[in-house]
C-alpha cells in the first residue's frame, strides 16, 4: 500500500491495488482507498460536491467505477476516479418525468446509456463521503434488500435515466458505462437474510456471468502482489492463489479470491464496515467450482483464525457472504483441522467448553480448567449445585442418562429425587443432534478434568447447532422452599453477588422465559424477571434481573456469555453484568413538585394542591404545568432521536448477526 | 413441542392478558410520594380503578419519576383516561409537574405469560466463526448503548431540575406578590390609596 504524500490536508491511503495501465503503463489503478477517515471501494456510492459551486449544499450522488492514479508526472490531479451518477428526479426536467409513476422521495435514476452526463472523471478529492444507496430494483440479478436496509439506506433506486435518450426507462442492461450491471446492484453478501445455501446459490449463478462480463482489466495472477497486510498469510496465499491461478486463469479473480479467503479468516469484523465487495464475479468466483481446493487451503487458514480475530485488514473487504460462504464450505473440515490448532489459543479452550454448552452437556469446566486450573471447579463443589459439575457429564437430553437431573435436583436439595428424574425426560429431549453418537460412547460420569481434554476433540465435530430452549425443571423450587418475594430476594442476591442483568433480550420474553434460556443455555438455576420497558428503557431491547444461586454460578455465566455469545433466535447476542440495584428504602426526591413556604397558606389552597385534578387553563399553575410538558416533550425527542440513530447505525453496520449456523 | 391443549391454553391465557394489557393505562411522570391510595383516588374520578401497579425502577437513577399501571374496568374507560389526561394537565398528589398518561404495552407488565408458539432458539456462536466478532461487536454496541442511555436520562433529570428550580422561584415571587396585595387590601391601605387618587378598588375579598 502507498501512502500519500504529505501535503494533504486530508488524509489519504491507498487500498487494494489493481493493473498498471495507461499509454505509458503509468497508471495504477485501485480497487480502493482510504480518504478522509472513510474508506471507499469500487461501486460504492459517494456524495460529491458541485464543482461550480463549491459552497453549495447540494450534492450529487455517484458510483464509483474507476480508481486511479498517475504515477508519472505530477499531474494537476493525479488521483482520479469515474464516477457513475445518478440523478436526483430534482435533477430531471419534470417533463421527462411526466410518465414516470411512483417515484419514491429518496428515490435516484441510475444514468445509463451513452451522452453528457453519464459519468466523468474527477480528482478523487472531490468525493465529498459516503452514502448508502440500495437497489430495489425486482430484476432478478439484483438482490432484494430487506425493509430494514431499504428504510435506512440513504437513498434508493430502481430505474435508469438514458442520458441519451432522455428517458426514464425501468429495465436495466447488461451493461452501463462500460461497467457489468451486477458491480451496480445490491451486494449480495450483505443481506443477512439469506441463508449460506441460497448464498452459495446465487454466487454461483453470478458467477458465470459475471466471468464472461467482467470487463475489469485482470491482472495477472501473482498473489504476491498482494497488498495484504497480513504477513502470515502471505505464503498461503501465494500457494493457493496459485493453484487458483492455474486452475481459473482468472487471474484477478483469484487475487480477489485468496484475497478474500485470507480476508475472511482476518478481518471479519471488518468486513463489515466495507460496503462494497470486488467484483461479484469474483464473489461467486470463491464458492464456484473447487471447493476442494477451498477446503485445503481453509486448513490453513484455521490457523489463521485462531489468530486474534481483530486483526486490522485494511484492503477491500469481504462482504459477509463471502465470510459465511467460506464458513459453510470449509466448516466439516475445518473441524478436523481445528483439532490441534485449538491447543494453540487459550480462545479455543474456551471455545470447547462453547461447544460444550452448547450441546448443553457439559459445563464450564474447560473454562476452568484454562483460567482457574479446576479450583474454581472445586470451589463450585461448596454450593448445593455443584455435586452435578463433578459428578455428572449434564447430558441433559439423553436418557441414558439419569444423573444428570441431579444438577437440578441438586440446586435445592442434596438429596437425590428419583421422581424428578421423569420429570426431565419428559422436558429435556436431545438437544444435541449430533450428539447421539458421542453420548453413546459418553463414558461414565467422572467428570474428571482431564476427560474435558478429549472431550473438547470431540465436541468440535458438534459445530454450533442451533438448539431449542427448554422448560427448565423448576419442580423444585415448589416442593421445597416457600417462594420469597421477588424484591427481597433480589436484594438479598445482590448483596451475595448474585445478581446478574441480562441484556439484550427480546423485549417480549418473559421472566420464565429467561429463566428457561439461562437454564439450557448456561446450566444453570435461576429465577428471573424481566425489567419493564418504559419511557425511559430502551423498548426495542430487553434486560432482566436474573438471580442465581451462588456467587460463582453468577460469575461464570458472566464470564461465559462475556468470552463467547450466545445468541438467541432474534439474532441478538446475550449480555450480562453484575447488577447495581438501587438502595431500597430512600424516598427520592421528585422534581416538579413545588410548595409554597408560607404557612399561612389558606387551608382550602393546601388541600387544593394536595389533592389531584386538573388544572385550569387561566392559572399560573396551568402555566407551569404547560412548561413541564415542553420539558418531557424535548426529553421524549431527545431519547426517540437518540434511540434511533443507533439503532440505524446498527442495521447500518449490518451487525445483525446471523442467527442461522453454519451448514455443516 | 406443546402439544394443541397446551397450546390453546397459552393462547387464551395470552388473549387476556391482552385485554387486560388493553384496559391498562400506563402513567407516568408520578411522584414517587403518591401511595397507592392517592393514586387510586385519584384516578377513580374516571371510573373504577381495578388495579394499581407500581413499576419499580431498580436500575435508573434515584430521581426517576415512577411510572405506575393502572387497570381501569374496560378499554373504554382506559382511552378515556388516556385522552383527558393527554388534553389537560392532570396533578396528582402535588402541582404543577403534570402526569402522563398513556396505553399500556404488554412489555410493560413483568409478570406477563409466554406469547404463544414461541420456541426460542439459541446457539453459542464459533469463535473461529465470522459472525463472532460481530457479535462481539453487538455486546459492545449494547453496553455502549446503556451507557448512552443513562446518561440522556441523567441529562433530562438535570434539566427536570433546573426547571424545577425556576418554577418554585417564579412561585415564590408571585405568591410575595399577591401576599403583599392581599395585606394591602385587608389593611385598607388599598382603600386609602384608592380615596387618595380618586380611583376605585375593588371591595377587599376573601
Amino acid at each position: 500500500m502507498r501512502e500519500a504524500s504529505g501535503d494533504e490536508c486530508l488524509e489519504f491511503k491507498w487500498g487494494k491495488k489493481r493493473i498498471v495501465g495507461g499509454k505509458k503503463k503509468d497508471v495504477q489503478f485501485y480497487e480502493s482507498f482510504t480518504f478522509d477517515g472513510d474508506e471507499y471501494s469500487l461501486y460504492d456510492s459517494v456524495l460529491v460536491g458541485d464543482a461550480n459551486e463549491p459552497d453549495s449544499h447540494e450534492l450529487f450522488v455517484a458510483k464509483i467505477i474507476k480508481i486511479w492514479e498517475h504515477t508519472n508526472k505530477r499531474a494537476k490531479n493525479p488521483r482520479q476516479v469515474k464516477l457513475l451518477w445518478f440523478f436526483r428526479p430534482s435533477e430531471i426536467s419534470p417533463r421527462l418525468l411526466e410518465g414516470v409513476q411512483d417515484v419514491l422521495a429518496k428515490e435516484l435514476f441510475l444514468a445509463s446509456g451513452e451522452g453528457p452526463g453519464l459519468a466523468n472523471v474527477n480528482p478523487l478529492e472531490a468525493i465529498c463521503g459516503k452514502c448508502s444507496v440500495v437497489c430495489i430494483s425486482k430484476d432478478k440479478r439484483n438482490p432484494q434488500p430487506t425493509d430494514e436496509e431499504i428504510e435506512s439506506a440513504d437513498f434508493v433506486f430502481r430505474r435508469v435515466f438514458d442520458v441519451g435518450s432522455s428517458r426514464v426507462l425501468d429495465t436495466i442492461d447488461d451493461k452501463i458505462a462500460g461497467v457489468d450491471v451486477m458491480f451496480l446492484f445490491n451486494r449480495a453478501g450483505s443481506k443477512q437474510e439469506a441463508t449460506n445455501v441460497q448464498k452459495v446459490q446465487e454466487d454461483i449463478n453470478v458467477n458465470p456471468d459475471s466471468l464472461k462480463l467482467n470487463s475489469l482489466p485482470a491482472c495477472v495472477s501473482v498473489p504476491e502482489t498482494e497488498d495484504n497486510s497480513i504477513e502470515s498469510s502471505d505464503l498461503r496465499e501465494s500457494s493457493y492463489s496459485r493453484e487458483e491461478g492455474k486452475e481459473k486463469g482468472h487471474s484477478k479473480l483469484a487475487e480477489e479470491r485468496s484475497n478474500k479467503d485470507s480476508s475472511v479468516q482476518e478481518s471479519t469484523v471488518h468486513l463489515k464496515d466495507h460496503d462494497v465487495c470486488e467484483a461479484s464475479g469474483s464473489r461467486g468466483n470463491h464458492c464456484d467450482g473447487n471447493k476442494a481446493q477451498e477446503r485445503e487451503v481453509t486448513k490453513q487458514f484455521t490457523k489463521l483464525k485462531s489468530l486474534p480475530a481483530e486483526e486490522r485488514y485494511s484492503n477491500t473487504c469481504e462482504d459477509s457472504d463471502s465470510r459465511v460462504n467460506h464458513s459453510s464450505s470449509e466448516k466439516p473440515q475445518a473441524n478436523d483441522v481445528k483439532n490441534p490448532l485449538a491447543k494453540q489459543k487459550s480462545m479455543l479452550a474456551a471455545a470447547g467448553e462453547r461447544y460444550s454448552k452448547e450441546s448443553s452437556g457439559f459445563d464450564d469446566r474447560p473454562q476452568k480448567k484454562r483460567k482457574l486450573d479446576g479450583s474454581d471447579g472445586k470451589g463450585d463443589t461448596g454450593s448445593f449445585k455443584r455435586p452435578r459439575d463433578i459428578s455428572s457429564d449434564g447430558k441433559r437430553g439423553s436418557e441414558a442418562f439419569k444423573r444428570p437431573k441431579d444438577k437440578e435436583t441438586g440446586d435445592e436439595v442434596p438429596p437425590e429425587k428419583p421422581s424428578l428424574v421423569k420429570e426431565k425426560r419428559d422436558l429435556g429431549v436431545s438437544v444435541s443432534e449430533g450428539r447421539d453418537a458421542k453420548t453413546a460412547k459418553k463414558p461414565s460420569f467422572d467428570g474428571r478434568l482431564l476427560k474435558r481434554a478429549e472431550e473438547l476433540a470431540d465436541d468440535y465435530e458438534r459445530g454450533y447447532q442451533v438448539i431449542e430452549v427448554k422448560q427448565k425443571p423448576d419442580a423444585v423450587n415448589s416442593k421445597w422452599f416457600r417462594p420469597l418475594p421477588w424484591e427481597e430476594s433480589m436484594r438479598e442476591a445482590e448483596k451475595e453477588e448474585r445478581l446478574v442483568l441480562l441484556q439484550n433480550l427480546d423485549p417480549t420474553y418473559t421472566s420464565d422465559e429467561v429463566q428457561n434460556i439461562v437454564y439450557s443455555a448456561l446450566n444453570e438455576q435461576s429465577t428471573a424477571r424481566m425489567i419493564e420497558r418504559t419511557s425511559v428503557t430502551i423498548s426495542h431491547t430487553g434486560e432482566a434481573l436474573v438471580i442465581f444461586n451462588s456467587r460463582q454460578s453468577a460469575e461464570r455465566a458472566i464470564k461465559r456469555l462475556d468470552k463467547g455469545c450466545l445468541l438467541l433466535s432474534s439474532g441478538r447476542p446475550l449480555v450480562a453484568v453484575f447488577a447495581k440495584i438501587n438502595p431500597p428504602g430512600k424516598l427520592s426526591s421528585f422534581y416538579g413538585h413545588t410548595k409554597l413556604q408560607k404557612t399561612q397558606m389558606r387551608r382550602e389552597a393546601r388541600d387544593a394542591v394536595s389533592t389531584s385534578r386538573g388544572s385550569q387553563p387561566n392559572t399560573l399553575e396551568y402555566a407551569m404545568a404547560m412548561e413541564w410538558c415542553l420539558h418531557r416533550a424535548r426529553s421524549d425527542h431527545a431519547f426517540q432521536m437518540a434511540i434511533k440513530v443507533l439503532r440505524q447505525l446498527e442495521v447500518k453496520k449490518s451487525l445483525r448477526v446471523n442467527f442461522k449456523a453454519k451448514l455443516p | 413441542m406443546a402439544n394443541p391443549e397446551e397450546e390453546e391454553g397459552e393462547e387464551e391465557k395470552y388473549e387476556s392478558f391482552l385485554s387486560r394489557v388493553r384496559r391498562t393505562v400506563y402513567v407516568d411522570e408520578l411522584t414517587p410520594h403518591a401511595s397507592k391510595s392517592v393514586v387510586e383516588s385519584a384516578f377513580s374520578q374516571f371510573g373504577t380503578v381495578k388495579e394499581v401497579i407500581f413499576l419499580p425502577n431498580y436500575l435508573g437513577p434515584k430521581e426517576l419519576p415512577t411510572g405506575v399501571l393502572i387497570e381501569m374496568e374496560s378499554e373504554q374507560k382506559a382511552k378515556a383516561v388516556i385522552e383527558t389526561v393527554s388534553q389537560f394537565p392532570f396533578m396528582v398528589a402535588g402541582m404543577p409537574r403534570p402526569v402522563r398518561a398513556s396505553a399500556a404495552r404488554p412489555a410493560m407488565f413483568s409478570d406477563r405469560p409466554k406469547k404463544p408458539g414461541r420456541r426460542i432458539q439459541f446457539r453459542w456462536v464459533d469463535p473461529s466463526d465470522d459472525e463472532f466478532d460481530k457479535a462481539q461487536r453487538v455486546k459492545r454496541l449494547v453496553r455502549k448503548h446503556t451507557a448512552e442511555a443513562a446518561f440522556m436520562i441523567k441529562k433530562q433529570l438535570e434539566e427536570a431540575e433546573e426547571l424545577a428550580k425556576q418554577q418554585s422561584e417564579t412561585v415564590t415571587t408571585h405568591h410575595k406578590k399577591f401576599e403583599l396585595i392581599d395585606k394591602l387590601t385587608h389593611d385598607g391601605v388599598a382603600q386609602e390609596l384608592a380615596g387618595r387618587y380618586n380611583m376605585k378598588c375593588g371591595p377587599p375579598y376573601r
